[in-house]
């Protein structure tokens, strides 16, 4: 009898304690208690895991995806109402600008680094080719405020959303609330650009037994493995590290690279790898976009990279033979990381 | 036998739960108030931003048109026992706090405490690298309170800006943003002051005590680097300037008055 009692009551003590643990987590008080479609980020088969957990914070909905989404489209993001990010993220390029070294922002003023693709990001840690901006929720303060992209300030942003006649219910699906402040502009850009996920090219279709490599294809794969992949390492088809590759300083821009963010000299001219996966679409090449062609990168790989710099990358000190037939090879190769669900997907398109 | 077993895992399992919730609240159980109240001067004499001219120690002349830093990890402490100002590990956007000489409002907030005397208060001067990276922050931390860098991510812990003829950017531009979080480049400063020995403070149920705080400009310029205006006049970045600013402002603090 008296166990029964000591039972019971410890029961209650543990059900309410657990109860008010329960009470404190609940982020947010979603008032007609309709909670969003919360989505799972697939990660694909055999790929390693993303080392943070970008959504883990920002829980992936419908209702973030398309309100980032529609953000991500918004020209009004932009203080004369003529840029949105897609101006400079090109869906067609892999998000990237298409044709262009340097991206047109305000005014048509230039961007001084090349407008990198958008897939994957998941399983960055650091964003831009220097690396400087460390969460993805955070780096489209970087194009909104800078007077050379967007040129905006944060509050008339938001001002403009709050006047907005769609926005209000949309932030409200997604957050419980009308409220529209930074946090939550910034979450939901980054459940959008969080979600582009590249892994339906060619490449992965053989890989997963779907498709098969043409003869150079396969050669330009067994050649891609013995000479790029230390850097451009699959199935991201980047290590996410910072790397001098050789390229002579451009001496109008002067960018030194993941240096200007860490000020230590050994990183000197060090820039982000980037993924080669929708390389064939995303050109024109590297951080300041100083190739045209697949052609001419494998050109500076094979001829052109400069080896008194201190930080040359040691996989790149002794020099790549690369016969002209290898280099077509190589390109075929390249070809095959297309992917259509990034390019011509209309989830991720206006 | 057995009875007396259960009874033993029960209690223990629900005492445990109950101080696990008990620390995720952390709402002291008879609380008094704290209210903190910063008063920013220059050698003593309140700041007037824009309109008070000020001579540094090697007789560079200044004037302040702003004036922010960050308070964060608040608590307070009675030999071996803290209070802490927020819930524990301070992730509420609530334990921040932009002191902002242009917004009377910023300059003082409470908090509760649990009943007692203490005889120190600790406290950041800036924001824990945790939340220099982990992504869209809001309240004090809200990028609209133009404290963060969007090219290099991170807080600026503390800004100071104004105008000096000595100095040799254009405008005569005074500007030290300083900031940075991680390795050698960390500015963070963990500052305890402590209370008169004669004069601790109590905390008292259901009763507001309060902390006046000074922070003194005039701290910036030495002990121990050496700022001259006319060398450094921007301070824009984390790096080694920043450190030494930082290792000069860190002392800007002491305990002006307490009102028990
Ligand atoms: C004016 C052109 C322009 C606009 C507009 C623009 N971007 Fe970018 N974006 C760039 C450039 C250039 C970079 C590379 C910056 C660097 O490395 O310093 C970049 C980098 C990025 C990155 C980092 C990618 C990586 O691999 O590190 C993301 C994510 C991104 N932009 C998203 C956005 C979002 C979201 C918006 C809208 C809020 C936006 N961009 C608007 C030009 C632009
Ligand atoms: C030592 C590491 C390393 C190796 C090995 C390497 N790369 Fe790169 N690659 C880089 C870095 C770093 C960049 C970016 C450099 C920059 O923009 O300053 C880059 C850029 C590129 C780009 C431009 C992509 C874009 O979107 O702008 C292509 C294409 C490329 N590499 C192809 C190759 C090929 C093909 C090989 C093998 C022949 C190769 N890389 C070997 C490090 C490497």
């Amino acid at each position: 009898m008296k166990t029964k009692i000591i039972i019971s009551l410890c029961l209650i003590t543990i059900l309410s304690a657990l109860f008010i643990g329960a009470a404190d987590k609940t982020p947010i008080a979603f008032a007609d208690g309709k909670l969003p479609d919360y989505i799972e980020f697939k990660i694909p088969d055999g790929w390693p895991k993303p080392p943070i957990n970008i959504f883990a914070k920002n829980k992936l909905s419908e209702q973030g995806f398309q309100l980032g989404k529609k953000l991500f489209y918004d020209t009004r993001l932009s203080v004369d109402g003529n840029i949105s990010c897609a101006n400079c993220h090109q869906q067609f390029a892999a998000f990237a600008t298409y044709d262009h070294d340097f991206s047109h922002g305000l005014n048509d003023q230039h961007t001084t680094r090349n407008a990198p693709a958008l897939f994957n990001l998941a399983w960055m840690t650091r964003y831009h080719w220097d690396g400087g901006v460390n969460h993805i929720e955070v780096q489209p303060l970087s194009p909104l405020t800078s007077p050379m992209e967007m040129g905006e300030t944060l509050e008339h942003v938001l001002a403009k959303l709050k006047k907005d006649s769609a926005y209000p219910k949309m932030f409200k699906a997604a957050f419980g609330t009308e409220e529209i402040n930074s946090q939550r502009m910034l979450k939901a850009l980054a459940q959008f650009t969080g979600s582009i996920v590249s892994s339906n090219s060619k490449y992965d279709k053989v890989l997963r037994g779907e498709a098969k490599f043409t003869y150079s294809e396969e050669n330009g794969y067994k050649l891609f493995k013995e000479k790029c992949a230390g850097c451009h390492k699959e199935p991201l088809f980047t290590d996410n590290n910072f790397r001098n590759n050789g390229l002579e300083i451009n001496t109008v821009l002067n960018d030194y690279g993941r240096m200007k963010i860490t000020g230590d000299p050994k990183d000197s001219l060090k820039f982000k790898v980037p993924s080669l996966r929708n390389v064939a679409v995303s050109f024109p090449y590297m951080h300041d976009g100083r190739f045209q062609s697949l052609g001419g990168v494998i050109e500076h790989y094979r001829n052109g990279i400069v080896t008194t710099q201190p930080t040359l990358d040691p996989l790149l000190v002794n020099k790549f033979t690369i016969t002209n037939a290898q280099k077509y090879e190589l390109i075929y190769f390249l070809n095959t990381l297309t992917d259509t669900t990034v390019t011509k997907n209309p989830r991720f398109a206006k | 036998m057995n009875g007396k077993i259960i009874h033993t895992v029960c209690l223990l399992l629900s005492l445990c739960l109950l101080s696990f919730s008990n620390n995720q609240k952390q709402k002291p159980t008879n609380p008094g108030t704290v209210k903190i109240t910063f008063k920013n001067t220059v050698k003593g004499n309140p700041l007037e931003l824009n309109t008070g001219n000020y001579i540094n120690p090697f007789g560079e002349t200044y004037t302040v048109s702003k004036f922010k830093y960050y308070i964060s990890n608040i608590f307070l402490v009675k030999g071996k026992v803290v209070s802490f100002s927020c819930e524990y590990p301070f992730e509420k956007p609530e334990c921040y706090h932009l002191v902002d000489e242009s917004k009377p409002e910023s300059l003082q907030f409470s908090f509760p405490v649990i009943a007692g005397n203490y005889d120190s208060i600790r406290f950041m001067l800036g924001v824990d690298s945790l939340h220099n990276v982990s992504g869209a922050q809001t309240g004090a931390l809200d990028p609209l309170n133009d404290m963060f860098w969007t090219w290099n991510s991170g807080y600026v812990m503390a800004k100071l800006e104004g105008k000096s003829p000595q100095s040799k950017i254009i405008n005569n531009k005074l500007e030290f943003h300083i900031g940075g979080f991680m390795g050698e480049h960390n500015v963070l400063k963990n500052i305890t002051l402590n209370f008169p020995q004669d004069k601790l403070l109590e905390v008292k149920e259901g009763k507001t005590t309060e902390i006046i705080i000074e922070a003194d400009i005039d701290t910036w310029w030495q002990q121990p680097n050496e700022i001259k205006i006319a060398e450094h006049a921007v301070c824009s970045m984390p790096g080694a300037l920043a450190k030494k600013i930082a290792d000069n402002y860190c002392k800007m603090f002491r305990i002006k008055e307490i009102i028990n």
